[in-house]
């Protein structure tokens, strides 16, 4: 079963994008683990669809619960309004019924004048005029009766007492008739008086009643209003108070794992990809937690896989470059005791074709060698052999090695050296390495000219330059030429030929000593290769 | 009596060359293919000179040369060793075990000469 046939069926299980499925290679036990943490989620997803509310729930429930609350507050205010409804239509009540309590005093007082005068002045007109106070009395006492449903019993009393008011009025309006006088005025002092009296008394008591129910009523509506008020406030203080709680919450829920979530990503575009993030909620951000720890995982293990086919790639390189140097050297060795005669004095056909074997194989075991060099320094197997060197040996060594080489092309070769350097401390084998490739390349690509190598002491440090005056580099192309196997594509380099290896080990060389390097250069104008390394190196360099 | 040279090297073909380069200014050459045969090669026949490959099989050139150098009775021996392409610290660790000079491979076969020679004159 092809890996990519599989990446597919597993893209069909989850429908989720695989952003890694296009390397066609991930091991077949994480596209199962993944599986399966899928098969995970979807459980905790369907058991948490009620313990675990999501984000949109979340915030449904807060907006609901600040509508529940405006709410309660608008019935609170209702219901307050309707109870000062109803008090207000009580003492309007209580008011009437003090009225109706006054008029049947009024009344009562009326009556009593009424009948006075009937005995005063004993006529049709005044007889009539106390009769006709009598239906005023009960029309008004019906009113009363109307109104005042409570206090029945006092009321039937003033009934009783206003039948016998009427019963002695009518008797006395009927003596008064038959001209009994005397009659008349005995039962009014002695019957009348006292019943007015008795039925004064109990209005009296009725209407102190009403006024205290009045009264007891507009405290009691003035608590209302004043237990409404404080409810009103309480409500409003409780949904302050609440609302900056939920907010509060709402936000923690969601602005914290959302912090954190950036920061993780920040950490993972920075290449850690061993940090985990830690989101404890169960909603959408979660969820997008997870897919970012997910994503981590993935990438760490990516990251992993490379670097180890990185190492396997290395140390492959390294086997071989030393499986292909063994022949080399019996070639070498061969062709160079065959140079010194030590098998009978070779023809000079025969020396031509020897010293080309020669040339050729100490090419061949260059390359092979920067092949070496640089997967070491990749493997991480290159440790720099540190000890104090002289900066003038070290120029003047490399002089000797390249001086031949200027001369076949008859191009200058001039060295800058400020007299009395102090000793230096690095790897003097590697950089003598760096300045070799430097220069080699300056003189295999300047045909007319000189190069020039020059030694400035700066602050604590060392600038090697080399410059050229050979057709200079492009803009576009200084970029590129430190990298392995990269070199300026054009009609020179490819007359030139080479590896496009040597600079990339200068630039190793360069960084494992803590320095850098760097090229002045114009199209049709020479270059110029400068490196800075510390002048005195006491521990090398990270590798990065 | 001509002197002695107990070459270690475990490649025929540098083997090969060496004998003809030896033969050739009248050295005589004991051959020895790996670091034990090499310490046994030393104690039986004792060579003027000890010219010693680090990459052996078996026990290998560090090892070999630590050990000829703690015998009080080999110790006199002169040794070169030839270290593979040094990259890390091989001359370092050549000279830890004890070795009198060392030549770094490829080597050049006349230079080679040059240094034997100045333990043998």
């Amino acid at each position: 079963m092809d890996l990519t046939g599989a990446s597919s069926t597993r893209s069909d299980v989850s429908s989720e994008a695989d952003p890694t499925s296009f390397l066609g290679q991930r091991p077949l036990a994480a596209a199962t683990s993944r599986a399966t943490r899928y098969v995970a989620s979807m459980k905790g997803n369907l058991i948490g669809f009620k313990l675990r509310p999501s984000l949109r729930t979340k915030l449904l429930m807060a907006f609901l619960l600040f509508e529940v609350l405006l709410v309660s507050v608008g019935v609170i205010g209702l219901l307050a309004l309707r109870e000062a409804d109803q008090r207000a239509h009580q003492v309007v009540a209580l008011q009437h019924k003090i009225e109706a309590y006054r008029q049947m005093q009024h009344d009562t007082l009326r009556q009593l004048y009424g009948v006075s005068t009937a005995l005063e002045f004993p006529d049709e007109t005044t007889l009539a005029i106390a009769l006709r106070q009598i239906n005023q009395f009960g029309y008004d006492l019906d009113r009363v009766s109307f109104v005042a449903k409570d206090e029945v019993a006092l009321l039937n009393q003033v009934r009783e007492e206003y039948a016998r008011f009427i019963a002695v009025v009518s008797h006395i309006v009927d003596l008064v008739r038959n001209g009994r006088t005397a009659e008349a005025k005995q039962s009014e002092r002695s019957e009348l008086g006292p019943l007015a009296d008795k039925l004064e008394r109990l209005t009296n008591q009725l209407v102190n009643r009403a006024e205290a129910d009045m009264v007891a009523g507009i405290d009691v509506s003035k608590q209302t209003y004043s237990k409404s008020q404080l409810l009103v406030a309480a409500v409003a203080l409780a949904s302050l108070v609440l609302t900056l709680v939920l907010g509060h919450a709402i936000s923690r829920s969601v602005i914290n794992p959302v912090g954190v979530i950036h920061h993780g990503l920040n950490r993972l575009a920075a290449g850690d990809f061993s940090q985990r993030i830690e989101v404890p909620n169960h909603d959408e951000l979660g969820q997008l937690a997870a897919h970012v720890n997910s994503t981590a995982e993935e990438l760490q293990q990516l990251y992993r896989s490379l670097e180890e086919a990185s190492r396997h790639k290395s140390q492959f390189l390294a086997n071989m470059s030393h499986e292909l140097r063994t022949p080399l050297n019996a070639i070498l060795g061969f062709s160079e005791l065959m140079l010194d005669g030590i098998y009978g004095k070779p023809s000079e056909k025969m020396r031509s074709a020897l010293e080309r074997i020669q040339r050729n194989g100490r090419h061949l075991l260059g390359l092979i060698n920067d092949v070496l060099d640089l997967s070491k320094i990749e493997a991480g197997q290159l440790q720099l052999s540190l000890a104090d060197y002289s900066v003038e040996e070290l120029v003047n060594g490399l002089y000797i090695s390249v001086e031949s080489l200027a001369a076949e092309k008859n191009l200058g070769l001039k060295i800058v050296v400020p007299p009395g350097l102090p000793p230096a401390r690095g790897d003097e084998r590697r950089l003598a390495q760096a300045l070799f490739n430097l220069v080699g390349n300056a003189i295999k690509f300047t045909d007319a000219g000189e190069v020039r190598i020059e030694v400035e002491a700066k602050e604590n440090s060392l600038k090697f330059s080399v410059q050229d005056t050979g057709p200079g580099i492009d803009e576009a192309d200084q970029a590129k030429i430190f990298q392995e196997f990269q070199q300026v594509d054009n009609s020179i380099t490819k007359a030139k030929g080479g590896a496009g290896l040597g600079l990339a080990i200068v630039k190793r060389i360069v960084e494992m000593h803590g320095g850098r390097i760097w090229i002045e250069s114009r199209l049709g104008h020479g270059a110029t290769f400068s490196f800075l390394v510390p002048a005195r190196l006491e521990q090398q360099a990270m590798q990065t | 009596m001509s002197k002695r040279v107990l070459v270690v090297e475990d490649q025929e073909d540098n083997r090969q060359i060496l004998r003809d380069l030896l033969a050739n200014v009248g050295y005589e050459m004991i051959e020895a293919q790996n670091g034990e045969e090499a310490l046994i090669a030393a104690k039986t026949q004792r060579p003027d000179l000890i010219l010693m490959d680090i990459q052996l099989p078996i026990l290998d050139g560090y090892e070999a040369t630590r050990r000829i150098k703690a015998q009080a009775d080999l110790r006199h021996i002169p040794i070169i060793v030839v270290t593979s392409y040094a990259l890390s610290g091989d001359e370092e660790k050549a000279r830890a075990a004890g070795c009198d000079a060392y030549v770094a491979k490829p080597y050049s076969a006349r230079k080679l000469l040059e240094t034997i020679n100045q333990y043998l004159t």
